[in-house]
């Protein structure tokens, strides 16, 4: 909910509250003051009828309002109010009215007075009540509203416009600022505070960034020394089988571990954008180059691969970039396919598209692009190669695509 | 041949000129800067191995100083940064080639190797081997005198075996050094071994001995001993 649908639904929920509270107020207050009237106003006809008795002997009579007759079996006083509806011929219809049955002594007659007067029907006031107010806060209603709206696009423009500049946050825009916030001390705060949390996020990621550039440099040499010690004790003329091997394990283990900082370090790079470098680059001859290279697999396995390429298909970008990108997918196409599987390759209209047959995925796919993600955790591989992939189809803003159908995995990559 | 190895690394170093003693060079060595700049105002060298990151400066201003003094060797760069522009920059100042750390020795000899042969291109470009015989410039292979074919794979591994003979080599250096980077979407290393038995087979057919000895499973031995 936005803030000012909230607090225009606060506005509307109180003024609602009072709203019925007021007409309930004023028609019970009416009500009262009507009551009192009618009933001093009956009061007066009742005592002119008995004055005009008694001084001049005179019966008035104007019914239905004055009804006064001599009763002869009256023998007390007394009065009682009832309330009738009498049938108005004219209007056709019952028409309420209050009515003041006494009986009074004058001049040693008893009188039957009977007052009446019309009454104004409740309903006919509510309406009228709620009407009114209604109008009145409905009005009030609308003020507030519009005066809010101006308000707040004036009090919380800075707020929206800080907002704006915090969507446009990226880890990899070091010189991010969030522009002045006016006079209102509470979006000065949001904003230092803002950005304080920024500049550390930013400075934590490129020291992490540093770490990994670092860490992936350094482990190179200690590598070098273990890799060149092993070479050296295997030219030992007396060495056994069994230490061989032993060697050989090791050897492995180094050749991994070196493969994959190399593989971490190439991440890194690509995010810090050190291949900027864009040229003309014929992807058609960098394809069928990389199928060359990985021939000697293909044979391997036994996979039965079908090229079609577009000659000259010309893209700009980094050479090194575009050309990690086809080996990544055409050599985790030939390593992840069955053995006597088939491979397609196509590079047409605009699209990169490598299928081989593989076994189900059991995982989601998201989740394939992800750095370390092993379909299969028995393999040697680093679980780098995707995401390096998608890396490089971040900076190049290709879109990068992922499906199964029936045991065949496709990746396509869209300039 | 005489070669300065520039490393700060010892153990690395050692190793370094230990396999290249093996190999009948004369191998001087510096671990720093300035041991680099006295050895290099010195002596001559066919070859000079460096390594970029040195203590006490950065190693491309050696590179300057190098081809002043020692305009005639052959000049190797190592690197623990795999990086495009040191390679780039390296190559710029004057450097043959380029070699990225880890690297296996038997690697890094037959880059030495290479460079010689380029540097001193006349009468290098043939390597011989008992009854075998091979042309880096036309690219064969001869036995007793008869070409035995080969696909370029099979050239390069011939040409890895001759410049490292005598010694142990493993599959991963082997595979390292004709596949590169693409090898690591191999399951195993048994298209290797077809290549070998490929090699063995066209060299006997020409009647050439076998020299390629199977190590333990784990590599071969280019030796006729």
């Amino acid at each position: 909910m936005k803030l000012l649908e909230k607090t225009n639904r606060t506005y509307l929920l109180l003024s609602g509250t009072a709203f019925i509270m007021a007409s309930l107020i004023i028609y019970l207050a009416l009500s009262m003051i009507f009551d009192s009237q009618l009933k001093e106003k009956m009061y007066d006809s009742k005592m002119h009828v008995i004055q005009s008795i008694q001084r001049f002997g005179i019966i008035l009579n104007d019914p239905p309002f004055v009804e006064v007759k001599e009763n002869l079996k009256g023998n007390s006083e007394y009065e009682k109010n009832v309330d009738t509806l009498i049938f108005d011929s004219a209007e056709k219809e019952n028409i309420p009215y209050r009515q003041v049955i006494s009986s009074s002594l004058i001049n040693g007659k008893y009188y039957q007075i009977i007052i009446r007067n019309t009454l104004i029907e409740k309903s006919d006031i509510l309406i009228t009540i709620i009407t009114v107010l209604g109008f009145v806060f409905a009005l009030l209603l609308l003020s507030l509203n519009i005066l809010n709206r101006r308000i707040s696009l004036k009090i919380w423009k800075p707020f929206y416009l800080s907002l704006d500049n915090l969507k446009k946050f990226s880890l990899e825009n070091s010189d991010f600022v969030l522009t002045s916030s006016g006079d209102i001390e509470e979006f000065s705060q949001l904003n230092a505070t803002l950005e304080k949390l920024t500049k550390k996020i930013i400075s934590d990621y490129q020291s992490l960034k540093r770490f990994t550039e670092d860490a992936s440099h350094e482990i190179q040499t200690p590598l070098s020394v273990i890799q060149s010690k092993l070479e050296n004790i295997l030219q030992f003329p007396e060495i056994k089988k069994e230490q061989a091997e032993s060697i050989q394990a090791a050897f492995t283990a180094t050749t991994r571990l070196s493969k994959l900082t190399k593989a971490l370090l190439f991440l890194a790079k690509i995010e810090n954008n050190q291949f900027e470098d864009s040229e003309k680059i014929n992807f058609s001859i960098i394809v069928s180059n990389q199928i060359e290279l990985l021939k000697d697999f293909i044979a391997e396995k036994s996979l039965t691969v079908s090229v079609r390429l577009e000659d000259n298909f010309i893209l700009k970008s980094n050479y090194l970039l575009t050309e990690s990108l086809a080996t990544n997918l055409l050599g985790n196409a030939v390593r992840h396919s069955i053995p006597d599987g088939n491979i397609h390759i196509g590079l047409t209209n605009g699209s990169f598209r490598i299928s081989n047959t593989g076994a189900p995925l059991k995982v989601p796919t998201e989740k394939l692009f992800n750095r370390f993600y092993k379909v299969n955790m028995t393999s040697d591989s680093p679980g780098l190669g995707l995401s390096i992939v998608n890396k490089i189809c971040e900076v190049n803003n290709w879109k990068l695509d992922y499906k199964v159908e029936n045991d065949l995995h496709t990746v396509t990559v869209t300039f | 041949m005489k070669i300065l190895i520039i490393e700060d690394e010892i153990e690395l170093l050692s190793s370094m000129s230990d396999y290249l003693v093996s190999e009948g060079s004369l191998v001087e060595t510096a671990c720093s800067f300035f041991k680099a700049e006295d050895a290099l105002s010195v002596y001559n060298y066919d070859i000079i191995i460096l390594d970029l990151t040195l203590p006490g400066g950065n190693g491309l201003d050696l590179i300057k100083l190098i081809k002043e003094k020692n305009r005639h060797a052959g000049l190797l760069i190592v690197s623990a940064r795999n990086s495009l522009e040191d390679k780039v920059r390296g190559l710029d100042m004057g450097a043959d080639d380029y070699i990225s750390k880890p690297f296996h020795l038997a690697e890094l000899n037959s880059r030495i190797k290479s460079l010689v042969r380029r540097r001193h291109f006349s009468g290098l470009t043939e390597l011989v081997f008992n009854e075998l015989k091979i042309n880096t410039e036309t690219l064969e292979v001869t036995v007793n005198g008869t070409v035995a074919e080969m696909t370029k794979k099979e050239f390069d591994i011939m040409l890895y075996f001759f410049v490292n003979r005598n010694k142990v080599i493993t599959r991963d250096s082997l595979a390292e050094h004709i596949w590169g980077d693409s090898l690591s979407y191999a399951d195993n290393f048994d298209f290797i071994y077809s290549h070998i038995k490929n090699i063995r087979k066209k060299i006997e057919l020409k009647g050439g001995k076998n020299y390629i000895h199977n190590v333990y499973g784990i590599g071969y031995k280019f030796s006729d001993r």
